[in-house]
Order: structure tokens, then sequence, then C-alpha cells
């Protein structure tokens, strides 16, 4: 058996019988238990990994872990998360309560995506690939009294442009702010109307798991 | 329009799922190891914005 493992997490409490503690260190890793020749892309796990996380995040502030990392014990889950382990005691210190919203908008003029055929080289490509997302911008109407109304809310807040064609505002919480936020969010959704965008969360430590650098 | 919703809820999930989070340094990709895993992530970022544009637009009433 191998562990998917979901997210880390300060109490053991907040994981058990949502998912399968492990250790590391003094602190705890989330997972789900899967056979070990399990193919990590199959669609009904990713399900299930998916309903966990959010399951995990009703019990307590935690960080996500990308999917895709495994452990079979706490050595091996030990060995690989060594360097992370006093930034995440940190944060999750700093940050018990909280979590992550994340507002979504479509770029108001979207850059078209480089095809990879057009190019000579990897590098050249994913140079064209970074400059069309670095290039979307959203309607700067729509950027202000989202800074206005939004940003107000959360305890950090950054932008971040993410495709040729989107950028994302990840706004940091408190738990009791959610439904200010999604208010905030309908408010937007009434004023704006032609401009596309998606609030969701709230979700796991994610964009700001990684500050304490 | 709640077809299109949960649609939109779901690739909004697999995106965080996929997208977000700590990498474990060398982990996560010798993990996935599977290349149809790597696509579905590109196609869920895409397919996200797709789907936030196409559920903000006005239903037209036949």
């Amino acid at each position: 058996m191998k562990l998917v493992v979901i997210g880390a997490h300060l109490e053991r409490v907040d994981i058990e019988p949502v998912a399968e503690p492990l250790a590391v260190g003094d602190l705890w890793l989330s997972g789900m238990p899967v056979a070990d020749d399990q193919p990590l892309g199959d669609r009904a796990l990713l399900l299930r990994v998916a309903q966990t996380r959010a399951s995990l995040l009703d019990r307590g502030t935690f960080i996500a872990i990308r999917y895709g990392f495994t452990a079979h014990a706490s050595s091996d889950a030990m060995t690989k998360c060594a360097a992370h382990l006093d930034r995440w005691r940190r944060t999750l210190q700093e940050c018990r309560g909280m979590v992550e919203m994340t507002l979504k908008v479509a770029a108001a003029s979207p850059q078209a995506r480089p095809d990879r055929h057009d190019f000579a080289s990897g590098a050249a490509y994913f140079r064209a690939l970074h400059d069309a997302t670095q290039a979307a911008s959203i309607d700067p109407l729509f950027r202000e009294v989202v800074e206005k109304n939004l940003t107000p809310l959360a305890v950090k807040h950054r932008w971040s442009n993410r495709d040729n064609a989107s950028l994302e505002l990840a706004l940091l919480v408190r738990a009791e702010s959610v439904a200010a936020v999604n208010d905030a969010g309908a408010a937007l959704k009434r004023d704006f109307a032609s401009v596309p965008f998606l609030l969701s969360g709230p979700w796991p430590l994610e964009v700001f798991a990684d500050d304490h650098e | 329009m709640s077809d299109e919703n949960d649609e939109l809820s779901l690739l909004e999930t697999l995106d965080h799922l996929l997208d977000r989070g700590v990498v474990i340094a060398g982990e996560a990709v010798v993990s996935i190891g599977d290349v149809d895993l790597l696509y579905l992530g590109l196609n869920v970022v895409l397919a996200n914005v797709d789907a936030i544009i196409r559920t903000s637009q006005p239903k037209r009433i036949k």
C-alpha cells in the first residue's frame, strides 16, 4: 500500500477519521491509502482525493501538497519532507483558522496561446508562453473595485498571471470572513455582468504555503 | 445552467488539486510519471477559463 498525500497538518486530530495520518517529525501528513500499482491518473481516485481534501478543510487549516506525492511510511515521508518542516510549522501556526479564496478573471484581451510547432526549440516556446501569460490583463475598473471591496477582507492577497487567458487573485482570509468574501463576489457579479470571473473556495493553504522561504 | 455550474466547480476543483500546493522537490513529476495526467492538468486549466466565459454569457431565449 502507498499513501497519496493530500496535506500537511499541525494536529493529528484534524486528519482522522477523514484520512490516514502519517507522522513527519512533530507534524502530520494526511493521505489516502491505495494499492501500490494504483495509477495516479485514475479519474475516480482524483475525485475521491478532491472530496477528501474538501472534508479535511472542514477540520482545520492545512497546507496543500500538490497531487502526485506518495509515501509508504513515516521514514519515507520524513526523508522527502525534512527540508520543509520548519517552514510548514511556522506557516501552520501563523495561518491557523485561515483559508484561501481564489478569484479567477478571464483576460480582457486574451493573448493567443503559442503553438509548439511554430518554435524550433522548447526554450523559445516556453519563453513565448511566458510572454503571452505576462501580457494578459483584465478590465482595469473591475480590478480597481476588487482592490477596494474584496482585498481589504483578506489578511494577504496576491495577483498572478496564470495563463494567456486569465489572471488570478489569491486571498488569504480568516475562515469566519468567507461569507463576507462571497457577498463581495455576489456584488461584483451584479455590477460587472460582462466580466467573466469565478470566485471559488475555501481552499487549503496553496499560494501562501510557501511564504516563509 | 446547473450542469454548467457543476462542470465549472469540478474543473476548478481539479485545477486546484493538480496545479496548486507545495511540490515536494523532485517528487511530483516522478510520482505522476503519467503523461496522460500531465495533459489532463493542462486541459483542465484551459477548459476552466472557457467554462468561466461560457457560464458568464447571458442565455438566449428561443
